[in-house]
């Protein structure tokens, strides 16, 4: 067999095994974009009375989202959503949110380099 | 292929000709594709499609993605209830699809799709447009089973038993409706049997006419004429009554007949105004009649709906289990225990856009995690809510953890009056997120 088919065979069996698999965890990108009708595209919206979510620290995510999970700090309608996610999703967004940029979205230009990315203006 | 030298010959080639003519494709960012690049062609610009489209422009720089939708701009359902009593107007929910094809890159043909075949993967159009994909999304909205009443058509609900459940002209004839009630009149509201768009939005709607009635009209009256025993978010709504319209007691201004009191409207008679139930008939000086719904006619037409008139969908990506490659998202999906709301359909429209991503590279998609968030009016600043987050167990799309809930019911006045602010600045959000 050639090196070409076999890789090709191993990939195929890999894939099987993928797909037998229970789906991994979503990802920390996945997961932040369901936050976006509220707090922003990417959490980047600073003019609002929910607050932005883009650049915030790490720990300082995880910490209020516990809190809201766990009843032990007041909210409107935080609580319903943080008793949703475990340590390891809460953990997966607030890395992924502490890498956004602390800029309003508006403020995002699309720059069509390869493979395209948004940067500020 | 070089970048920003794509010439129109390309576009021409990628597109067909009259979208380049129609669309200005040429004004949009210095988009260029690799040759070969992937196409994934959209029907429907509304929340589902757009929310989808940009999001895969995040999920996948190079793709090619084409948006059919069949009107040059979109209304806004949503807070589309304020415009009958003017806290809103028409033009401030009225979005068109400039940022789209200039932000994001996207071809956005004005067109109306008519059909599908499946097996040369093409998409045909009103205009005679033949559009080739490699995945089909399909996010039509609802369709209206006027059949399900006695003397009602669509002509009647464009002039004069509007359900105003798509927003336009007809937002704007209930809205004169309204106006026109003499003092001391009934508003008749009849809310369809479920599932159907917008689970709150008949309660809404009947909250805000309340609330305009006790300024323009105080002895007018709504009567909300039910099939159903229970509606979401009935307990926030009831006690929300209770303090505004004095619901529950001779003088309420919202009377609410359930299901099993007789409420489901079976007929009209629009001469008379009067409409028929399974307990009286009802004379109304404005009757809105919002009709049972099934999926988008076109999931219709091309064969994505099953018996129920609903789109079945394989719960972790949103793709239709009828046909592959094709994805169906927003109202017309069956997706179990999420509501058809705006958020919702923009909630799988995320899913799907990186359930599609994943499929043309060939990863396999993550654990999908859905959400929606709906919040009302039970008065211009009286909010409440219902929030959940979703995940798939036991081949259905269940609430995830212990996240389900609606508003809590407390004297705090500070809950309401909160939710009402972040209602306001939810739909500020919301539209962003689907077209900035
Ligand atoms: C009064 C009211 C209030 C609401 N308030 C809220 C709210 O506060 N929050 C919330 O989350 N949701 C709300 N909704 C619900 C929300 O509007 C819908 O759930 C949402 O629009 C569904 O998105 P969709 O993509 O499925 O359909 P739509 O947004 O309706 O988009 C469908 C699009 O497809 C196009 N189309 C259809 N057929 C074709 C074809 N053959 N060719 C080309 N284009 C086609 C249509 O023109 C349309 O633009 C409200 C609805 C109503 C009626």
């Amino acid at each position: 067999m050639k090196l070409k088919s076999l890789m090709v065979a191993f990939g195929m069996m890999a894939m099987a095994l993928v797909a037998n698999a229970e789906p991994k965890q979503a990802t920390g990108q996945a997961m932040s974009w369901q936050c976006a009708p509220c707090h922003g595209i990417n959490g980047q919206e600073f003019n609002e009375a929910m607050p932005p979510l883009a650049g915030m620290k790490k720990d300082e995510f995880v910490k209020a989202m516990i809190a809201f999970r766990e009843g032990t700090r007041a909210a409107i309608i935080m609580d319903r959503v943080a008793r949703g996610f475990n340590d390891a999703e809460i953990e997966a967004m607030a890395v992924w949110f502490e890498k956004q940029p602390a800029i309003q979205w508006e403020n995002m230009t699309y720059v069509p380099t390869a493979g395209g990315k948004y940067e500020p203006k | 292929m070089s970048q920003n030298k794509i010439t129109r010959r390309d576009l021409i080639k990628v597109f067909g000709a009259s979208a380049v003519a129609a669309t200005g494709l040429f004004g949009m960012s210095a988009k260029a594709y690799a040759k070969g690049a992937n196409h994934v062609v959209i029907i429907g610009g509304g929340v589902g499609g757009s929310v989808c489209a940009k999001y895969l422009r995040f999920a996948d720089a190079d793709v090619k993605i084409t948006m059919i939708e069949q009107n040059p701009e979109y209304i806004t359902c949503l807070r589309s209830n304020d415009v009958m009593v003017g806290y809103h107007t028409l033009d401030e929910l009225t979005f068109n699809y400039n940022t789209m094809r200039e932000k994001y890159g996207i071809n956005v043909m004005i067109d109306q799709v008519t059909g599908v075949d499946y097996d040369r993967k093409t998409v045909s159009t009103k205009n005679g447009e033949k559009v080739q994909y490699d995945r089909l999304v399909v996010s039509p909205g609802v369709d209206f089973r006027f059949q399900d009443y006695e003397g009602l058509s669509k002509e009647l609900s464009d002039t004069k038993i509007p359900h105003a459940y798509k927003a336009g002209p007809q937002t704007l004839l209930l809205q004169k409706q309204l106006e026109s009630i003499p003092q001391g009149g009934t508003a008749i509201i009849c809310p369809p049997q479920n599932p159907f768009r917008c689970p709150p939005g008949p309660y809404e709607r009947a909250s805000l006419f309340a609330e305009w009635m006790q300024k323009h009209n105080p002895r007018g009256k709504v009567l909300i004429c039910d099939p159903k025993d229970r509606f979401t978010k009935d307990g926030p709504f009831k006690k929300g009554w209770e303090r505004l319209y004095g619901y529950g007691t001779d003088n309420s201004m919202i009377e609410w007949i359930s299901g099993s009191q007789g409420g489901r409207v079976v007929g009209v008679d629009a001469k008379n105004m009067t409409i028929e139930t399974d307990g009286d008939d009802h004379k109304g000086d404005l009757i809105n009649i919002i009709p049972n719904q099934q999926a988008g006619k076109i999931a219709q037409i091309i064969g994505l709906t099953n018996h129920s008139g609903w789109c079945p969908i394989d719960r972790h990506t949103m793709e239709s289990t009828l046909h592959k490659d094709v994805w169906v998202l927003g109202d017309s999906s069956i997706a179990d225990a999420m509501p058809k709301s705006g958020y919702a359909a923009g909630s799988q429209a995320k899913v799907a856009a990186q359930a599609i991503a994943d499929s043309l590279h060939g990863r396999s998609p993550g654990k999908a995690i859905y959400s929606n968030v709906c919040y009302s009016l039970a008065g211009e600043n009286y909010g409440v809510s219902i929030a959940a987050i979703y995940e798939v167990r036991d081949g259905l799309i269940k609430p995830k953890g212990k996240s389900a809930g609606v508003s809590p019911i407390t004297d705090k006045p500070a809950q309401p009056i909160l939710e009402a602010v972040y209602q306001k600045n939810w739909q500020r959000e919301f539209v962003k997120d689907v077209f900035s």
